[in-house]
């Protein structure tokens, strides 16, 4: 008897653990593989779901989230997969293959709020379905003005939600960039020529970076944190320069007689694209981290490109054109496409998201201007809520 | 003894099977969020300056040395005078508690072209003004010259493109005689239009380079 019991136990203990963890297995199962197919420029097509249970706020943060990162929420009718779950208490979710009804996803958030539950849950889909890093969990920092010469550097989610003043120094701040999690670089104007400062987010310690004769701006932080690419006027016009992040070793790359504008790195560090007025009209040219000769990085069909930004897979160059308004344009980084430019949308500075495939720019009159994020490959726009009078400038956290 | 062995294993399978029931609804995992500070980002809307920091309040900007920062180190071998044959720029700590006079040279305002840099023909004469007034009124005192844009052009494009024009402006009062150290530049950029209109007109007087008379505390 007992050891019948015993066995039975055992037998029925064998049965339930198979039973209960195959289809939850199936997250790693090679039997729901999925199809990745590609536009004519290399983009991911938008992968089709159909998102169901969730109501209100959670629905609406999960499909914008899903927008930004490849995966669209479609009829029911034309999805490939099913999201389903809800957000009642805590968020609990289901991703599953229509087709087959292969759970590829099934899983539950605890901690932080609904809206964190969610981006957490949309960042799980998106690398299942998609490969490519999560950004519903991504921040990003912004210059808002509140009035003409008053601005201040703010952060906050990458859908705008939750901002926060960083500074309240009611001076002009200007083109902040993250380097880590806890660090800014920008510029600022509080102690009178503009000069670029580093800040500590969570100790609030503010240090200097460049503080030359002249001006000093438009700093970019390398990939690895370590160096800083800046325009410095010290040697009697706008020149680029590196430094170590501290401001040592401070190396001039340019030296032209025009001015030189807005760098930025590649996603390897090796290289800086920026803008130069050398020729006449801005071009934009790529040279050496280490120093070398710059070549232009044609931009055919897209005049007066300015304020470079290298996605992070290293593929494209984001900038804006100028003709009569501003164009959010991408070229190839490495030549392809013969130099010809892709127009994709109205607005100005655009800056990548970590999986290479959304920007947030911004757009509007000067002093007025909004926030956007842009799916590239769709060229669909959502434009975020505005803070203050006119905010511009946003730096995506990589 | 072997009855006690079917308990334990009884209850072995009770907390099993209750586990794997709670699995059966449909969870293999929970995943937590970590590290957010609840109410400091969650809530939205426009938000409140905040500190980021622990102390209160946001810490003051410090011009370096007292904070363990290495100074910055132009690097070995490293010549200011020959950076693309500008003149190297005055240092505007110089200047600091100088007291300004903007009415002075407001008559003086240069004026530029639509993304250009250089001192027009027309505008050379304002600078003749000022070079000479310098020499003849206002020995000991300084210049600052501040560059400005249209909104014509993304921001750090204009405040690359507000300091050229400023330090082109700098070079022509050198020329004209006055001595580099006492003219400091600045760019704005696009921040502070002149005019806050978007047209032609507007944009017209937005392409600018304002002088201001600096005059050393306790001078009149």
């Amino acid at each position: 008897m007992n050891k019948l019991s015993t066995l039975t136990v055992f037998a029925i203990l064998a049965m339930m653990l198979s039973a209960a963890i195959a289809p939850l297995g199936a997250a790693d199962d090679e039997r729901y593989s999925i199809t990745k197919s590609k536009d004519a420029l290399g983009f991911l097509k938008p992968v089709p779901v159909n998102v169901s249970g969730f109501t209100g706020e959670a629905d609406s943060v999960l499909k914008n989230d899903l927008l930004f990162m490849g995966v669209q929420h479609v009829p029911i009718d034309q999805a490939q997969y099913m999201i389903t779950g809800s957000a009642s208490g805590r968020v609990e979710g289901r991703l599953t293959d229509k087709p087959t009804k292969g759970i590829l996803l099934n899983k539950a958030y605890n901690g932080g709020s609904t809206r964190q539950q969610i981006h957490a849950f949309a960042d799980d889909i998106a690398r299942a379905l998609t490969g490519l890093p999560g950004i519903a969990q991504t921040k990003m920092t912004f210059k808002a003005e509140k009035g003409v010469g008053r601005s201040e550097i703010y952060i906050a989610d990458f859908d705008g939600f939750g901002s926060q003043a960083v500074t309240s120094d009611n001076t002009i701040v200007a083109r902040p960039e993250w380097r880590g999690r806890d660090m800014l670089v920008y510029t600022s104007y509080k102690l009178g020529s503009p000069r670029i400062f580093s800040h500590h987010l969570s100790s609030g310690a503010r240090n200097p970076i460049a503080q030359h004769p002249g001006g000093n701006y438009s700093a970019a932080v390398s990939p690895d944190g370590s160096k800083v690419a800046m325009i410095l006027s010290k040697g009697g016009s706008p020149d680029l320069y590196v430094a170590n992040i501290d401001g040592s070793g401070l190396k001039q790359l340019t030296k032209t007689r025009e001015s030189e504008s807005a760098p930025c790195w590649s996603p390897d560090g090796r290289m800086i694209c920026y803008g130069s007025r050398e020729r006449g009209a801005s071009l934009l040219f790529t040279l050496p981290a280490s120093g070398g000769s710059p070549r232009v990085l044609s931009t055919t069909g897209a005049p007066t490109p300015t304020e470079p930004d290298w996605s992070p897979d290293g593929k494209w160059v984001a900038f804006t054109s100028q003709t009569r308004t501003f164009q959010i344009c991408i070229v190839p980084a490495n030549g392809g496409t013969g130099g010809d430019a892709i127009v994709l949308t109205e607005g100005e500075d655009p800056s990548w998201a970590p999986n290479s495939r959304a920007l947030l720019f911004c757009r509007g009159l000067d002093h007025a201007k909004q926030l956007s994020l842009l799916d590239v490959p769709t060229k669909q726009v959502k434009t975020l809520g505005r803070i203050l009078e006119s905010n511009s400038q946003p730096s995506w956290a990589k | 003894m072997k009855l006690a062995k079917s308990v334990y294993l009884l209850t072995v399978v009770l907390t099993l099977s209750s586990a794997l029931v709670g699995c059966k609804k449909g969870l293999n995992r929970t995943t937590s969020i970590p590290g957010q500070r609840e109410g400091a980002i969650a809530d939205g809307g426009p938000s409140q300056p905040r500190d980021l920091g622990q102390g209160g309040v946001i810490p003051p900007l410090n011009r370096g040395n007292e904070t363990g920062v290495t100074p910055v180190n132009t690097g070995p071998g490293f010549d200011t005078t020959k950076d693309g044959g500008g003149i190297a720029a005055a240092h505007d700590d110089k200047f600091t508690g100088w007291i300004e006079n903007r009415d002075e040279f407001a008559n003086q305002t240069v004026h530029f072209d639509f993304d250009k840099s250089n001192i027009k023909p027309g505008e050379v004469g304002k600078l003749e003004t000022v070079a000479r007034k310098m020499k003849e009124s206002f020995k000991g005192k300084a210049l600052r010259i501040e560059g400005h844009c249209d909104e014509r052009g993304t921001e750090e494009y204009n405040r690359a493109l507000g300091d050229r024009r400023a330090v082109s402006i700098r070079e022509k009062l050198v020329q004209l005689g006055l001595d580099p150290e006492m003219l400091p530049t600045i760019t704005f950029g696009e921040e502070k239009p002149a005019d806050p209109g978007h047209d032609d007109a507007a944009w017209k007087k937005n392409r600018r380079g304002e002088l201001i008379l600096l005059s050393p505390p306790g001078s009149n």
